[in-house]
């Protein structure tokens, strides 16, 4: 390994350990960090904070960026401070923090401290759904396509769905606790009923036009949208939801902008 | 060659831009803000575009790692320069890729080291190693995004111990053989470099406050009369923070506030010597009204035409 690799190792391990004594100390070899020197006033260890302490501020926003509902719940200290801990557990790996914070559900999970608030987890994934879902790539209705509705048979045609479309089992009411805290639908004290009664929901995730949304899969509808995901025809999906009520699905999923189209399978 | 003035276009004021389309000559985005394959930010970013040319200035592609640029990055870069055809693409002379062991990693003899990215701009040495490492990074982006890039000179907070026997350059010497094997122009970040210099100064100058400035503004100056203007492509200026602590104080280029007035005099002078480069007003915490960051660019012009007389105390302090 050249110098040069070593030095950089040396530095960004310094600023993801945690505690950071022991790479703090390694650094020194290459970094003015303790010797005071007359000549320059800024020292190295004020540096070494500067950096770690914007590294702290940057985990915060991107994770409140991504989780402001978790952010909600555990208020901002305690969110701050996990933010921190999960920065240094598993920095970035990409130079765009918008990838950064995937692994917080798996974290929360693990977490002994948050034990006692097991629907975290779970709340953390469905957000994660809903940010991976705002950037997802563009897809434009094909209305025109719906014809094919009513003159194929659902063995042979396939649902295109909106973007990042996404189906989410939890044995908590995690939909109504989103959607309760950003769109205050429902009501917060709702949302706290149906977490003390333990109401598991099934989340779908989609994105009408610009905007991510959830809300709770009506029956069936779980079991549909996954085997469609899955690529799934019409046909082999119905099967399998067998609880769908697909003539009041089809236009509610339309006009929602779940279901942006059809397509034809061509048979080899 | 005729002057153009941006300012960093900010979430903030993502709409009302949009609605006012105030005279402007460019607007600079964070890169990586817009990296997602589609979405709101795009299509903000797009619209704009149809209004304005946009200069992209990323924070993330760590030009200085000896571990190389990321792929994906590049992808991403390449792709969004593609949609948005920007005026400019640019970067800085740091790294923020390397190989730790982190803390959820198991330990002992199983432990592995994995890449990461410090999410900052972290700063190299400037010794012949790294620019041979800054060099080769440049060529590769350069070669993939089919146009010369500008590198950005940085702030920085930390000082690199001269290694024996390694070859050690000046900031300068770094930067111009940077731009001279690679062709890339260099981004001239005026509030950087008064940064640094405000933390360079030896702590019983810091006592002094004017003083401490003073020896600043000389010591930017002799930097900026030492980089040789046809390299520079682009100017930039923002505002800083001080931070008192046990020892004194340190300088953040925290981009939260209005440029300094010493910024601005370096800035008149950078302008008189690197005739015709755009300048970009940067603004990226505490973002205040459009109107406040509009009045900055206004300043940027009018200080572009200073009268020389007013620059006599900088160009001889």
């Amino acid at each position: 390994m050249s110098t040069l690799a070593t030095q950089q190792n040396a530095l960004v391990a310094a600023l993801f350990s945690w505690p950071a004594e022991a790479a703090v100390k390694n650094l020194a070899d290459f970094a003015d960090l303790s010797t005071p020197c007359a000549a320059h006033f800024l020292q190295g260890q004020r540096g070494l904070r500067a950096y770690q302490a914007n590294g702290h501020a940057l985990a915060e926003r991107a994770l409140l960026a991504a989780y402001p509902v978790v952010a909600q719940l555990l208020g901002p200290e305690s969110f701050a401070a996990l933010a921190r801990a999960l920065w240094h557990a598993h920095p970035p790996v990409r130079g765009d923090l918008a990838e950064w914070g995937g692994l917080l559900a798996a974290f929360l999970a693990h977490d002994e401290q948050l034990q006692d608030e097991p629907y975290l987890a779970d709340t953390a994934s469905l957000e994660w759904a809903l940010h991976l879902c705002a950037g997802a790539a563009d897809q434009a209705p094909q209305p025109s396509s719906l014809r094919l509705l009513t003159q194929h048979d659902p063995a042979e045609i396939q649902l295109q769905l909106a973007p990042a479309c996404q189906v989410l089992l939890s044995g908590w009411p995690i939909v109504s606790i989103v959607n309760a805290h950003l769109m205050a639908t429902p009501e917060l004290d709702l949302a706290g009923q149906k977490l003390r009664l333990r109401v598991a929901e099934t989340a779908l995730v989609w994105r009408q036009l610009q905007q991510p949304r959830c809300r709770e899969a009506v029956p069936g509808e779980g079991d549909l949208v996954t085997a469609l995901l899955a690529g799934a025809t019409l046909g082999q999906a119905l099967t399998g939801a067998p609880a769908l009520d697909v003539a009041a699905w089809l236009p509610m999923a339309v006009k929602s902008g779940l279901l942006l189209g059809v397509t034809r399978q061509i048979s080899q | 060659m005729a002057r153009t003035f941006g300012i960093g276009w900010r979430h903030p004021h993502y709409r009302e831009l949009l609605e006012r389309r105030p005279a402007l000559d460019f607007l600079e985005v964070h890169s990586e803000n817009f990296f997602a394959d589609g979405g709101a930010a795009l299509s903000v970013l797009l619209r704009g575009r149809a209004h304005y040319p946009v200069s992209l200035h990323g924070v993330g592609l760590s030009l200085g790692a000896a571990m190389g640029v990321d792929a994906w990055h590049l992808d991403k870069l390449a792709r969004l320069v593609e949609r948005v055809e920007p005026v400019r693409v640019s970067d800085h002379a740091s790294f923020a890729r390397a190989c730790i062991t982190p803390a959820s990693a198991s330990t002992g003899a199983n432990a592995s080291s994995l890449p990461v990215h410090a999410a900052d701009l972290l700063p190299i040495p400037f010794n012949r190693a790294a620019l041979d490492v800054l060099c080769a990074n440049v060529q590769v982006v350069q070669e993939r995004l089919k146009r010369p890039i500008l590198v950005e000179n940085l702030s920085a907070y930390l000082r690199w111990k001269p290694s024996s026997g390694d070859a050690w350059l000046g900031e300068v010497q770094f930067l111009t053989l940077l731009a001279r094997r690679t062709g890339c122009q260099l981004l001239v970040d005026v509030n950087n470099l008064y940064v640094n210099a405000l933390n360079d100064q030896p702590a019983i100058a810091h006592a002094d406050t004017a003083a401490w400035a003073a020896c600043a503004v000389a010591a930017c100056t002799g930097w900026l009369n030492a980089i040789p203007p046809a390299y520079v492509g682009e100017l930039h200026v923002a505002g800083h923070c001080r931070v008192a602590d046990e020892h004194g104080g340190i300088a953040i280029d925290d981009h939260g506030s209005p440029v300094c007035a010493d910024v601005w005099r370096l800035h008149a002078m950078a302008s008189r010597r690197f005739k015709g480069v755009p300048t970009l007003v940067e603004w990226d915490t505490d973002v205040p009204e459009l109107d406040i960051l509009l009045a900055e660019v206004q300043t940027a012009r009018i200080n572009t035409r200073r009268p020389d007389a007013l620059l006599q105390s900088v160009t001889r302090p």
